[in-house]
């Protein structure tokens, strides 16, 4: 569904690049938008059992324009833009994932492994079944290895 | 603990999770919230239309936190969800108690406060914040005037006075 949405918004950034040419304006500029938090699980398609609310949290370089145009989009799927999704707390070695690449919308998802490890270390209350369940199936030595670094326990998701 | 260990131990503690997932009490709160948008699954959930009693929320809440997360924002917001009358716990009410005052609420079962403050705008009505009631005395002139207000306007005593309040600032 995302992926659908990025396209979207790269359509509507040409559409409006002509225009704004056309009128002697500034140019909206090529933009990277990082997905994070459950929607990059959900995305990820891990096969894990995932619910999520319907925010969307990002990190995102876009002006104003274009990601007001990006919520639209996103309501119109019944999504909401988390509007402090990039306070976002992603530990620094996440490494991100194309998901699709347009002229203008660079869509990239953050890898399962760090949005697990953030949910885990800065809010494991809420995240507790999810990574118990994670960690039962799933569960990699680079998550273990981020684990350590972090200094998450995990003993109260067991 | 060794990730061969943490593995093991997640797997007892999954199949019990698993299992109360299929509880029909967690079914129906899911079912529905997922109906009406306000949860996302990436999986099958049997839909359900009816409302869900307020036990099935706080149970299904302890398998998916995310369901106490809405919880109070629904029972003001959009308590039709909900069936009644409602035995709220008293740390519930404690909690809904802040949110009707527009204070940041407690913790609520691990949840932290903001993030039970932030779907109160929106859930229900998008945009509104619950309304508290309060008591005033009026002379019969004022009553009148009231009531004449709402006639003319075509609104309610209550947007009469609030439109009034506003033209005050």
């Amino acid at each position: 569904m995302l992926v659908e949405i990025a396209r979207k918004l790269d359509r509507w950034i040409v559409d409006q690049n002509v225009l704004l040419v056309e009128e002697g304006l500034l140019r909206h500029a090529a933009c990277s938008i990082r997905l994070l938090g459950q929607s990059a699980l959900i995305e990820a398609n891990l096969g894990l059992r995932l619910l999520a609310t319907r925010d969307v949290d990002v990190r995102a370089d876009y002006d104003d324009a274009v990601r007001l145009e990006f919520a639209r989009l996103l309501a119109l799927a019944g999504r909401e833009l988390d509007p402090l999704g990039h306070e976002v707390w992603m530990p620094r070695e996440t490494r991100y994932a194309e998901l699709f690449r347009g002229k203008f919308v660079h869509l990239l998802l953050a890898e399962p492994e760090a949005v697990l490890l953030s949910k885990a270390l800065k809010a494991p209350v809420k995240n507790k079944q999810l990574i118990t369940q994670y960690l039962s199936t799933i569960a990699n030595e680079r998550f273990f290895e981020l684990a350590r670094k972090y200094r998450v326990d995990l003993e109260p998701f067991t | 603990m060794k990730p061969a260990e943490v593995r093991k131990r997640a797997r007892a503690r999954a199949a019990e999770l698993e299992r109360l997932a299929h509880d029909p009490r967690y079914l129906r709160v899911i079912g529905r919230l997922v109906r009406e948008g306000l949860l996302v699954a990436n999986h099958e959930v049997p839909a359900f239309d009816g409302p869900f009693r307020l036990d099935e929320a706080l149970f299904a809440g302890s398998v998916e936190p995310r369901v106490l997360e809405l919880l109070p924002a629904l029972i003001l917001k959009q308590p039709s969800l909900l069936v009644h009358p409602l035995d709220v716990p008293a740390d519930l009410l404690e909690v809904l108690k802040d949110l009707r005052s527009q204070r940041r609420p407690r913790p609520f079962r691990g949840i932290p406060g903001e993030d039970m403050e932030r779907w109160l705008p929106r859930t229900g009505r998008k945009g509104k914040l619950p309304s508290r009631l309060k008591s005033f005395r009026f002379t019969a002139e004022d009553q009148r005037l009231l009531r004449s207000l709402a006639d003319e306007l075509e609104l309610s005593e209550t947007e009469v006075i609030r439109r009034g309040l506003r033209a005050l600032i």
